[in-house]
């Protein structure tokens, strides 16, 4: 199991942060989702899905069931990207712990918001896919994979 | 001597390894918890040791007799949010297969079987009402119960079907304790329904514990029409609870007696029920004059059909449904001998009846003390499994949702489970 830095749990928990879980329905077909609740606790990312009907829900049971993978990626306010690989390995859905974040949910945002699972998801990779730093990435490693007219020789290189 | 080697059930039918490879739409978790039901789960002394009656749910009376003299947690989580509704269960001479073993292992409660770790649980959590006692002095875990998501209240704890000796429900461990014929069960007066309003005003104080209201009871036969009083201790106790309950329409799930249509605009009229169970145990006419007989002989097979229809047309599709004993169609001498026989007559019946709008809820037959059939042996891992997923592909192709009996509200059917991933 790869390690959740500092850095990329400072990110989560940042209010800009774009969070998105990616997660595949029975018949293989991607869902993708944004999760504001997105955080990281110990080595687990979790997050609290609402709505019992929803789709990510239906999807996640079918993934943990079945022992699938899902993706997620975060995008900080700097537009630094992650892309993250990992499996749900559970999901609460009663109990004392379940009854803490629900009166948590409800003050956040209402009390007719209801709660319908906190899911963790262990993560197996974790890679940083922001432009900038993929672009200097490709072109250490493969430096053959560019267009012949980004090294043509320009008017303002140097001699 | 062990079962096994007295038995030799393992060889006898597939394991679960060979199940899952056979039947890839079973989610595994699933398949154990449905072999679980099955076989029954005795605790080590370590998992004993883990109880603690402060904080985990045991129950103070004996509904199911089977947990033998020690006091068990009545149900365990699994990770995937799912949960087992059962306890310790102790094993009998007559007992057919092992039962799976919770166990502790690395500090952690685990199922296991063979010495092979299944899963990881958790027990219950104990209702924040338990330990509270209503203004009349009355303990409150004596007047409702829980699962983990469900606030239980059983107003009658006397089946009326077994008034006439025999004539209960062949597989029924339920209220075992009250089946002689003066025995009329508890008492609900006017102290008991003050009672329910204030236990239930009090359960709710725990925000996000529950997320339906259940009540269930043995058969009331008295009245005018036939359950006529089973209706109206229904609608007192619904009132008493609707005192404290804000929503004009309250996720009640209602478990009865096979009501007449008149019977059933009533409750509709009346109370705050939006839908409404009533079980025909068994799908096949000629076994459920065997094993249901009381049923049988008071309202009978088709009319019991016909009621389910009924209730539709007051509730709605999809918010009717019908609770059945599966596999006890496989009961011997008079049930099948052949499971693949016994499968495509109740798969076959279970369309015929969801085309209707009646949803199912597949209860896993074990047997427990207590039961005429506690000495019966029960179908295969692999037969459960095919109900389950066929029960399943019934409900979907009828596009009929099962929310009122599903994993969170009530837990304890595996064909409904399958209905989280649809």
């Amino acid at each position: 199991m790869v390690k959740i830095n500092d850095e990329l749990k400072q990110i989560l928990d940042e209010p800009d942060t774009l969070k998105v879980l990616a997660v595949n329905n029975r018949e293989g077909v991607p869902h993708v989702v944004f999760k504001g609740t997105l955080h990281a606790e110990d080595n687990q990312f979790v997050f609290y899905d609402l709505l019992q009907s929803s789709e990510i829900n239906k999807n996640l049971v079918n993934t943990i069931w079945f022992e699938k993978k899902l993706a997620i990626n975060i995008l900080s306010k700097d537009r630094r990207s992650f892309h993250i690989v990992g499996t749900p390995v559970k999901s609460v859905t009663a109990g004392k712990y379940f009854e803490s974040v629900y009166e948590n949910i409800q003050e956040r945002f209402g009390r007719d918001t209801d709660l319908n699972a906190i899911w963790y998801i262990e993560p197996e990779q974790i890679q940083e896919v922001s432009f900038a730093y993929r672009q200097a990435e490709q072109r250490e490693k493969f430096p053959i994979l560019a267009h012949l007219d980004q090294i043509t020789r320009r008017d303002d290189d140097d001699e | 001597m062990s079962i096994n080697e007295k038995t030799h059930w393992r060889e006898k039918e597939l394991s679960y390894d060979q199940v899952i490879d056979k039947y890839p739409d079973i989610p595994p978790i699933l398949a154990l918890k449905i072999d679980v039901s099955r076989r029954g789960i005795a605790y080590t002394d370590a998992a004993f040791a883990k109880v603690d009656s402060n904080k985990h749910h045991v129950e103070p009376f004996n509904y199911m007799i089977g947990h033998g003299k020690q006091i068990s947690p009545i149900g365990l989580f699994l990770r995937d949010g799912s949960v087992i509704c059962q306890g310790h269960q102790e094993v009998y001479d007559w007992t057919y297969r092992d039962p799976y073993i919770l166990d502790v292992v690395d500090d952690k409660l685990v199922i296991v079987d063979n010495d092979r770790i299944f899963e990881e649980a958790k027990f219950w959590e104990k209702p924040d009402f338990y330990d509270k006692y209503t203004s009349n002095g009355t303990p409150m875990r004596e007047i409702a119960s829980a699962r983990p998501q469900r606030l239980t209240i059983a107003p009658a704890t006397k089946c009326h079907f077994w008034d006439v000796p025999k004539e209960g429900c062949k597989y029924c461990a339920l209220f075992s304790a009250h089946r002689s014929a003066n025995d009329e069960g508890d008492i609900r007066d006017d102290k008991w329904f003050s009672d329910v309003t204030e236990t239930v005003e009090e359960a709710l104080k725990q925000k996000g514990r529950y997320a339906s209201f259940h009540m269930t009871a043995g058969s009331t036969l008295s009245g005018k029409e036939i359950f006529d009083d089973e209706v109206d201790l229904y609608i007192k106790t619904l009132k008493a609870a609707e005192r404290v309950i804000d929503a004009k329409k309250f996720p009640v799930k209602l478990v009865a007696s096979a009501f007449s249509k008149k019977q059933l605009q009533r409750m509709y009229e009346e109370t705050a029920i939006t839908t409404y169970t009533t079980d025909l145990e068994v799908l096949n006419k000629n076994l459920f004059g065997w094993v249901c007989p009381g049923k049988n002989r008071l309202v009978g097979y088709d009319e019991w059909k016909h009621r389910l229809y009924d209730a539709v047309e007051i509730f709605g599709r999809g918010n009717v449904d019908c609770g059945i004993v599966g596999g006890v169609e496989t009961a011997q001498p008079n049930g099948f001998e052949d499971e693949q026989e016994a499968l495509n007559n109740v798969l076959t019946e279970a369309e015929e009846i969801a085309s209707h709008g009646v949803s199912f809820a597949d209860c896993v037959w074990n047997t427990l003390p207590g039961a005429i059939f506690m000495k019966q042996k029960t179908p295969s891992l692999e037969y459960y499994v095919q109900l389950a997923l066929g029960l399943a592909e019934v409900r979907r192709k009828n596009g009929l949702y099962i929310y009122t009996d599903d994993y969170r509200r009530c837990g304890n059917h595996p064909n409904t489970d399958l209905a989280r991933i649809d």
